[in-house]
């Protein structure tokens, strides 16, 4: 293949004679260039397109001011979920502040598992909604003041794993953020609260 | 009868067409390829693992300490986009009025902006080396609260500019305050946006797949 023909010429003969030069080829193998060409071209053609940012979809519900559109939810329904500033997790079912438990966003045994769960309790457990369809489960999350951005995600990317069709994202009430503060005592603060 | 003898044909390929065809190629991904554009703002994006791409957007940048920016990719939208703000936005803020098309070029060259708009005529009168500095270092980011939110008013304008055809991409720091994106959110719903693209980078770098645990513990 290599063509580049490097003999040592015509040689000066020793024994008289005319200077013969001999004919040299003039083909250049262009292989090892052609692929080296096709190897930076394979580099550029990847960075080019693996460098395009990823992102995450977020829609916020518009606001209803018509009754009848309003959902049908049941408290079985729903669970909440708060972040708060040390990257921990709490979370309750229904309405009842009491039952605040911490749990951590690892992978196995972390929310994931209690959303999970929550996600095939609900059509069991819950009453059918008023047109006969099973309900599903409702995650409201809730951010305390200060917890980070990347907690959000965190969540919103847990929702997308377990494939939560619901929920929302949702101011705390003083309730709530008083219980995460007193460490999940929150027994001691609804009983206050109810006095 | 003479047998049909085949050409015997030379084994070595010509590659010289091959070698131009490559060479072309290559020249375009080279010449088509962007570095990528120089940070005016660090920010570092939180792992997540949706795989969304995304094009045309006007993006949102929140740094670590709640300041926030506008940036957008093409500098003709962001011609557009001043254009539409003087127009739309201009008995608000009548500073804009005064904005020479000079002016709007410069801003049209610039990346990312983080100006109040009421600073803005100030900062694009400034000589090139100190409005370099100023874009380095001491960008004031765009206020936000619910009433005065000027980062919604770039973000109209730059749908007017564009009739609509804009993604909202919201980049913020993984140590940013939740609240300041939420403002953000809040006081775009309020103008009758509700799609936001949150922008992630893949999981498996740095923290793994279990952010929270390997996750650097800050205590503000």
């Amino acid at each position: 293949m290599a063509d580049i023909d490097t003999g040592g010429g015509g040689g000066h003969g020793k024994h008289g004679g005319g200077v013969r030069s001999k004919k040299m080829s003039t083909r250049v193998d262009l292989t090892p260039m052609v692929d080296l060409a096709f190897l930076l071209i394979s580099f550029f053609m990847l960075t080019t397109t693996l460098n395009k940012p990823k992102a995450m979809e977020l829609n916020m519900p518009k606001k209803v001011e018509n009754e009848d559109e309003k959902q049908d939810v049941s408290e079985c329904q729903v669970m909440s979920v708060l972040l708060d500033t040390l990257d921990q997790v709490w979370y309750y079912e229904g309405l009842q502040v009491a039952g605040l438990q911490k749990t951590t966003f690892a992978g196995d045994g972390g929310i994931r598992k209690q959303i999970l769960k929550k996600i095939t309790d609900v059509p069991k457990n819950c009453p059918p909604m008023r047109s006969g369809k099973p309900r599903e489960a409702v995650i409201l999350i809730k951010m305390l003041k200060g917890a980070r951005y990347k907690n959000m995600v965190d969540i919103l990317d847990e929702m997308d794993i377990t494939g939560a069709k619901i929920y929302a994202i949702q101011d705390p009430d003083p309730l709530e953020e008083e219980a995460v503060a007193n460490g999940g005592n929150a027994r001691a603060v609804e009983e206050r609260v109810s006095q | 009868m003479p047998r049909i003898v085949p050409p015997r044909k030379n084994p070595v390929v010509d590659m010289t067409a091959m070698c131009d065809v490559s060479f072309l190629l290559l020249t375009f991904f080279i010449l088509t390829a962007k570095f990528k554009p120089q940070q005016a703002v660090a920010v570092d994006v939180p792992i997540a693992h949706s795989q969304k791409t995304f094009t045309d957007a006007i993006t949102i940048l929140v740094d670590k300490d709640g300041k926030a920016y506008i940036s957008l990719k093409e500098s003709q939208t962001r011609y557009a986009m001043i254009d539409e703000l003087v127009t739309r936005f201009g008995d608000k803020y009548p500073n804009l009025k005064t904005l020479t098309d000079e002016q709007k070029k410069i801003f049209s060259l610039t990346d990312t902006w983080g100006t109040s708009i009421e600073n803005t005529n100030t900062v694009l009168a400034l000589p090139p080396n100190e409005f370099k500095a100023y874009q380095e270092k001491q960008m004031q980011g765009i206020p936000f609260d619910s009433l005065h939110s000027q980062i919604g008013d770039w973000v109209q304008a730059a749908r007017y500019a564009t009739d609509g055809n804009i993604k909202i991409a919201i980049k913020s720091d993984k140590n940013t305050s939740v609240s300041h994106v939420q403002q953000i959110v809040k006081s775009l719903t309020q103008r009758d946006i509700h799609r936001f693209l949150l922008i992630t980078t893949l999981s498996g770098g740095g923290e793994g797949e279990t952010p929270a645990e390997g996750g650097e513990p800050k205590t503000p």
